[in-house]
């Protein structure tokens, strides 16, 4: 099968490499030059423009940031849209509102192009050992034809429905996830205003009914103190601000949302947005200096 | 002066009817003919169309539900831009997101029409009665010129700032009455819960440091089950989603008006929307089963 793969960032990076050991012929392109590069000792092709890459493969996988990125690289100037043969398929992994991941299926099927929505939980450890939990919209038959592609990123591989659905599944993971870290920070923030050791709270729950993989990870993240992403803050907050939107259009009430919502705010407020979102302790610690461990 | 308006809706109609009251000549246009008629019958001109309206006058209103509508009426074919006459004020009273309003005001400053953000506060009866209180956003001069106009609209008129500066102000009363309602639809569920009269609640409350417009006017209304608009829910949803969003925008924690939101949610996804925002006491009495 001949892929393409737009979005060499933290995530995408690995994902193409291992598409190239999984010994697939892969062609890459990106806006900077340098950054699709270091793919090319390791067999990739460097295609000019994103119809470039589109007219010389059977499927284009993309990971890029914003929804407006995935619109521009799919029906921008020279994007995908206008290279794709009909019968090819656009595998989009980035996390986008699920409003948009319809719309742009829908485009596609105009010209008999076909769409998943195959975002990713997991995080950038999970894209370098190929342990990536992959939420599928869109049709079987289409995901029946890129598992073998999908398997060489990730596990757990669920079709969830129809284009959008999969957008869907990642703002629920999004919800939980966050929300959890915030739990998390919480309960950090609790056991240090008691004078209590952190690290020996959080071993303590690891055993019992609280124990999550945030609180393994994130947990302890925030018992070292290591803020360093990790997953970047800013795209936690991006997230937030998509899924809340789609609950005021649905009607839907989110309350614990909402306020982890605000709490991403006030972390992007103090400049900790490149950081990652343990950084949420933080923002609790800054209301209440007092209660921050002494070093 | 000459004056267009355009949105002739629940708040519209009767801004429109003032101004004429108070002598000013007004040219309008609307999509659906219909809402036009009491206007027209009051003596109103009826215009083809939003650059109809603008080639006749030298400010033109609008009052629309949101800032797409906006757009169209002063950017779109057939809009204000296309039939502006020279040194045209374009005065939006709608509730739209400021940087909307910035945007829209910018593109009209390249075609040489200054546009005023004025979004109001007081409700229909505000409307009516010529009581609103109007936030304007924008050129001093233009607001001067401007300025007989909302006097004949509203009671307390203000210039708070730049272009956007009518809407960030109209954020902050929309965060203060959503807020509010919930506070005080809150209190009075609490004192029933509690077995307590709440109407005597409310007497005594606003003699106090909890005294507010909204226990006083929205408190009765909740006591009254009078849960007619008003102020549709719907409404008020669309408006705090304009401050969530910008707060999102901005970096900045508003966690009351965020659960408030959320309330607002559920009240339009339970079939509340159409009511006014008092029937949060219902929403409330639904969580806590105090429901009739």
């Amino acid at each position: 099968m001949r892929v393409g793969f737009i979005g060499l960032g933290a995530m995408g990076r690995p994902m193409a490499e291992h598409l190239l050991s999984g010994g697939h012929r892969l062609a890459v392109w990106a806006r900077r030059r340098a950054s699709a590069e270091p793919l090319v000792p390791a067999g990739a092709v460097l295609c000019g423009s994103p119809s470039e890459l589109a007219a010389t493969s059977d499927v284009v996988i993309t990971i890029v940031t914003l929804g407006s990125d995935v619109e521009s690289v799919a029906f921008g100037e020279e994007g995908l849209a206008a290279g794709f043969a009909p019968g090819s398929v656009h595998v989009d992994m980035s996390t986008i509102s699920p409003a948009l991941a319809r719309a742009l299926a829908e485009r596609y099927a105009a010209q008999g192009v076909a769409w998943l929505d195959a975002p990713v939980s997991g995080g950038d450890v999970a894209a370098r050992d190929a342990a990536l939990a992959i939420m599928v919209g869109g049709d079987v038959e289409t995901l029946e034809r890129v598992r073998p592609l999908l398997s060489c990123l990730g596990k757990r591989i669920v079709h969830v429905g129809p284009a959008g659905a999969g957008q869907v599944a990642k703002a629920c993971n999004q919800m939980v996830m966050v929300a959890t870290i915030q739990a998390c920070a919480e309960a950090m923030h609790l056991a240090n205003a008691h004078r209590v050791d952190p690290a020996a709270v959080r071993a303590a729950l690891m055993g019992g009914s609280a124990a999550s993989r945030v609180l393994e990870v994130f947990g302890g993240r925030m018992v070292e103190r290591d803020f360093v992403a990790g997953v970047q803050a800013r795209l936690h907050h991006k997230d937030f601000g998509i899924l809340l939107n789609e609950a005021v259009r649905l009607g839907t009430p989110l309350p614990v949302a909402a306020q982890v919502g605000q709490q991403l705010n006030a972390l992007m407020a103090s400049g900790w947005g490149a950081d990652d979102t343990a950084s949420l302790l933080k923002v609790l610690e800054r209301v209440r200096p007092g209660d921050r461990p002494v070093a | 002066m000459e004056v267009g308006f355009i949105g002739l809706g629940l708040m519209g109609r009767p801004m429109a009817l003032n101004l004429m009251k108070a002598g000013h000549p007004v040219s309008v246009w609307s999509r659906r003919r219909e809402s036009m008629l009491p206007l027209l019958d009051a003596g109103a001109r009826e215009c083809s169309n939003a650059a109809d309206v603008a080639a006749r006058v030298e400010v033109v209103i609008s009052m629309v539900a949101d800032a797409p509508d906006v757009e169209q009426v002063a950017l779109g074919p057939e809009g204000v831009a296309e039939g502006a006459r020279p040194g045209l004020v374009f005065v939006d009273m709608s509730t739209i997101a400021p940087a909307a309003a910035q945007s829209i005001a910018a593109r009209l400053a390249d075609r040489g029409i200054t546009m005023l953000d004025a979004p109001v506060s007081g409700g229909e009866v505000g409307a009516i009665n010529a009581g609103l209180t109007i936030m304007v956003g924008g050129d001093a001069a233009a607001f001067e010129k401007v300025e007989p106009l909302f006097q004949a609209m509203g009671k307390t008129v203000s210039l708070i700032g730049d272009s956007g500066a009518g809407q960030v102000a109209k954020a902050c009363n929309q965060i203060l009455t959503g807020v509010g309602v919930a506070a005080v639809a809150e209190a009075l569920n609490f004192a029933r819960k509690s077995g307590v009269d709440a109407s005597k609640v409310r007497e005594a409350l606003l003699g106090g440091f909890a005294y507010s417009r909204i226990l006083e006017n929205h408190g009765q209304r909740m006591l009254d089950r009078n849960f007619n608009p008003g102020f549709k829910a719907w409404m008020h949803q669309k408006d705090l989603r304009i401050v969530m969003e910008e707060a999102h925008r901005l970096g900045l924690a508003l966690p009351s008006s965020a659960a408030t939101a959320q309330m607002f949610n559920a009240m339009v996804g339970s079939g509340l929307g159409e009511d006014d925002s008092v029937a949060m006491l219902k929403l409330l009495e639904r969580m806590s089963g105090t429901e009739d």
